[in-house]
């Protein structure tokens, strides 16, 4: 008896360490948080006073926290968008072997290693329309030289552009292990069926990638969602343009010190991105099933 | 073994000793630029004559904002002395981040000898209440650098007289100005006609467009009751910015977001004939081009003149230790002496509040643009400073950018700008919630 009761609290022993740790650096930060929410909490401020729904109100009003959401889906959408198709056609056109292929594929994959932060600075100086690399390149070519990263039609493409230099090596890596998980017997029976390249790229090639194409669109999503480095080394916070969810929450907890606004927000995005991840996951699930059978 | 233990002993207490006796020091946070090198000479001089060393630490412009908040953050702050952006004092005075000044202050410097606009916009908070946060650093204000051999070119004369009927000179009218840079803009050659303040980054196109607001008759708001509505949006203040984008294609390439290191280059490399910058930023200039530069004021619409102020006060941060506060007031004090500041003035970019050294011949004769930034301080103005200045800062960022960049027109992008404006300011209780 004695010996169950010392079991026992042994297994909360062992746990114990793990329980405190989650509490601390996880539950209790997200509680305060919501508490935090119904406040004017300042960064720098030491009184803050319960507000009630008023930040929530604001989160709504305020135009800037709707046109963030939209600069963020939209940068998203075509990021992976770009991502996938370039990723995806550089693993088919690099999965069969050839002399240089680990020479290339490291090549190709040095963007995704290198840090965020660091190239955003890199490529400020590169598009700098006066004395940017690019520019000058272009103009000795007599073509003209836009300002990239200030001109309001170009400077969202621009941070586009980077994120898609940037990410593309990472679609192309799991796409090119998608490709070389298919059993070459599958293709040999398809060439035997006389199938045609497109129908066999539409019926085994594609279908068989799609729960591994999934899972990079997913990762990717998540991780441009929180696109922050590039933005702000490239056009700064607040840029209406290029402001996104992580940039806007910057410019109003660190810039603007609001961070009961700022919370306020955090948790409206996080209640949209549970519930668009939910929708993800199911399809994803789904895909699964009909890859499975 | 024994001796290692031994040894380690001592270390300790010697590492222990030394921060015990360490000596005494200042330290001050400033923004990375000349103003800040010559500072930190002063306060050698300052450790020489009392002992107190004085450290001066310089952080890049684009992140001195933020870092100096981050610090704030802590219980203790990094630094003894802030030296604050004008706008930050309302933060500083009411979110108990900079130390009351207002008793201590008239004992080490004579109020009387504080520029007026300086001291309400620099120093006190509210503005014009008598309550300081902040003494006297660098004094402040934009003003126009123009390329003096091109306007004195016989043959460029020339051509602007039969073009437009009047001498060629420095403007003091906006129109004169709009004149100039057409009459300039050349850009088949190469040449541009001016650059003025556009930048998205910090507060670059809120100083560029001030000028145009203020002297259009329109303004950020009524400074009592808070109300926006009718003074940001005012049929004066469209106009104003109408001008302001205007003048805009005369602008050098990229010059619809150009900051003030931007403005910097574009004068440098020699492309353009007229730029506005802050005066600490000439010096470089003047240094490189010599006598082919000169200086003018921001110009005029009809009387109406106004000019950015900027400039940094010395703040004592409310987060460090009494001891330290005390060492902070003793170096102010020191630095706010005549003979302190008649020094401060003869370093690159170094202005100062104090009025019988800004009408002094000696100071106008010491640099090309002295003269010029001396006559710049009686229209001196500037943006909110209360605490939430930084919110309508980038409020105004945002819309004062759409306009100029044609997503909006400037009468939607003012009406937007000031709902905004009044919505930041009822959310921080300033304004009465509607």
């Amino acid at each position: 008896m004695r010996g169950d009761w010392d079991r026992g609290w042994l297994r909360y022993g062992f746990i114990a360490p793990a329980l405190v740790l989650l509490v601390a650096m996880n539950i209790f930060p997200l509680l305060y948080s919501i508490v935090l929410s119904f406040t004017n909490a300042d960064l720098v401020g030491s009184n803050s006073s319960w507000v009630g729904v008023l930040n929530y109100k604001f989160v709504f009003k305020f135009a800037k926290y709707g046109q963030a959401l939209r600069t963020t889906a939209l940068f998203v959408f075509l990021a992976v968008a770009c991502e996938l198709l370039l990723g995806f056609g550089l693993a088919y056109a690099l999965r069969d072997r050839f002399a240089l292929k680990p020479l290339v594929l490291t090549v190709l994959l040095v963007p995704m290693m290198l840090p965020q932060a660091v190239m955003g600075l890199f490529w400020k100086l590169i598009l700098n329309g006066n004395y940017g690399a690019l520019n000058q390149f272009l103009g000795l070519l007599g073509f003209s030289q836009p300002q990239w990263i200030t001109d309001p039609d170009l400077k969202f493409l621009s941070v586009l552009m980077v994120d898609v230099w940037m990410w593309t090596p990472f679609m192309m890596l799991i796409s090119l292990a998608a490709l070389q998980a298919i059993p070459p017997h599958i293709y040999e029976a398809a060439a035997i069926d006389r199938a045609s390249p497109w129908r066999t790229f539409r019926r085994i090639t594609l279908p068989m990638c799609a729960p591994l194409l999934g899972l990079a669109v997913l990762l990717r999503a998540t991780d441009a969602l929180k696109q922050f480095d590039l933005i702000m080394a490239l056009t700064g916070p607040n840029d209406r343009v290029t402001q996104t969810l992580s940039a806007l929450l910057y410019q109003t907890v660190f810039r603007d010190g609001k961070v009961g606004l700022g919370t306020a927000y955090s948790y409206v995005i996080l209640v949209l991105v549970i519930a668009l991840a939910s929708v993800f996951l199911r399809y994803m699930g789904r895909l699964q099933r009909e890859s499975d059978s | 073994m024994e001796r290692a233990v031994r040894g380690g002993i001592l270390l300790l207490c010697l590492s222990w000793a030394s921060t015990v006796w360490a000596e005494e020091k200042v330290t001050i946070w400033w923004a990375q630029w000349e103003p800040a090198a010559a500072l930190q000479i002063l306060g050698n001089e300052f450790e020489e004559e009392t002992g107190i060393a004085v450290e001066v630490k310089q952080i890049p412009w684009p992140s001195y904002q933020d870092q100096v908040f981050l610090n704030f953050g802590n219980n203790r702050t990094d630094f003894d002395i802030v030296i604050g952006d004008s706008q930050w004092i309302g933060r500083g005075a009411t979110k108990g981040l900079y130390l009351e000044l207002t008793d201590w202050l008239p004992s080490a410097v004579d109020i009387e000898t504080i520029h007026p606009r300086a001291a309400r916009y620099l120093c006190e908070y509210p503005p014009g209440s008598g309550k300081f946060f902040a003494a006297p650093c660098e004094t402040d204000a934009i003003g126009f650098v123009y390329r003096k051999d091109w306007f004195e070119n016989e043959g460029e004369r020339a051509a602007f007289k039969t073009r437009y009927g009047r001498e060629l000179q420095p403007p003091d009218t906006w129109q004169e100005f709009r004149d100039v840079a057409e009459f300039f803009h050349r850009p088949e050659q190469k040449r541009y006609g001016m650059s003025l303040l556009t930048g998205r980054g910090y507060d670059s196109i809120v100083m560029g467009f001030q000028p145009f607001l203020w002297a259009w008759g329109g303004d950020w708001g009524d400074a009592e009751t808070f109300e926006v509505q009718g003074h940001l949006n005012s049929d004066g203040a469209v106009e104003g910015l109408r001008f302001f984008k205007d003048l805009l294609q005369f602008a050098t390439e990229g010059g619809e977001n150009a900051d003030y290191y931007f403005n910097l280059e574009a004068f440098s490399n020699g492309s353009t004939a007229m730029v506005l910058d802050y005066f600490p930023f000439y010096p470089g200039i003047v240094e490189s081009m010599g006598d082919q530069v000169g200086f003018f004021k921001v110009p005029r619409n009809g009387d109406r003149r106004f000019i950015s102020l900027g400039g940094q006060g010395f703040s004592i941060s409310k987060k460090t230790p009494a001891h330290q506060q005390e060492l902070a007031k003793q170096f102010i004090a020191w630095f706010q002496q005549r003979r302190v500041q008649e020094k401060w003035i003869t370093y690159p970019g170094c202005f100062t509040a104090n009025t019988e050294l800004l009408e002094s011949d000696a100071f106008r004769a010491a640099s090309p643009y002295n003269a010029t930034f001396a006559e710049s301080l009686d229209h001196l103005r500037d943006f909110w400073n209360v605490p939430v200045y930084n919110e309508l800062l980038a409020a105004a960022v945002q819309h004062l950018g759409e306009a100029l960049d044609g997503v909006r027109e400037p009468r939607e992008a003012l009406d937007a700008l000031a709902e905004e404006h009044e919505m930041i300011l009822m959310e921080a209780g300033l304004l009465e919630m509607q």
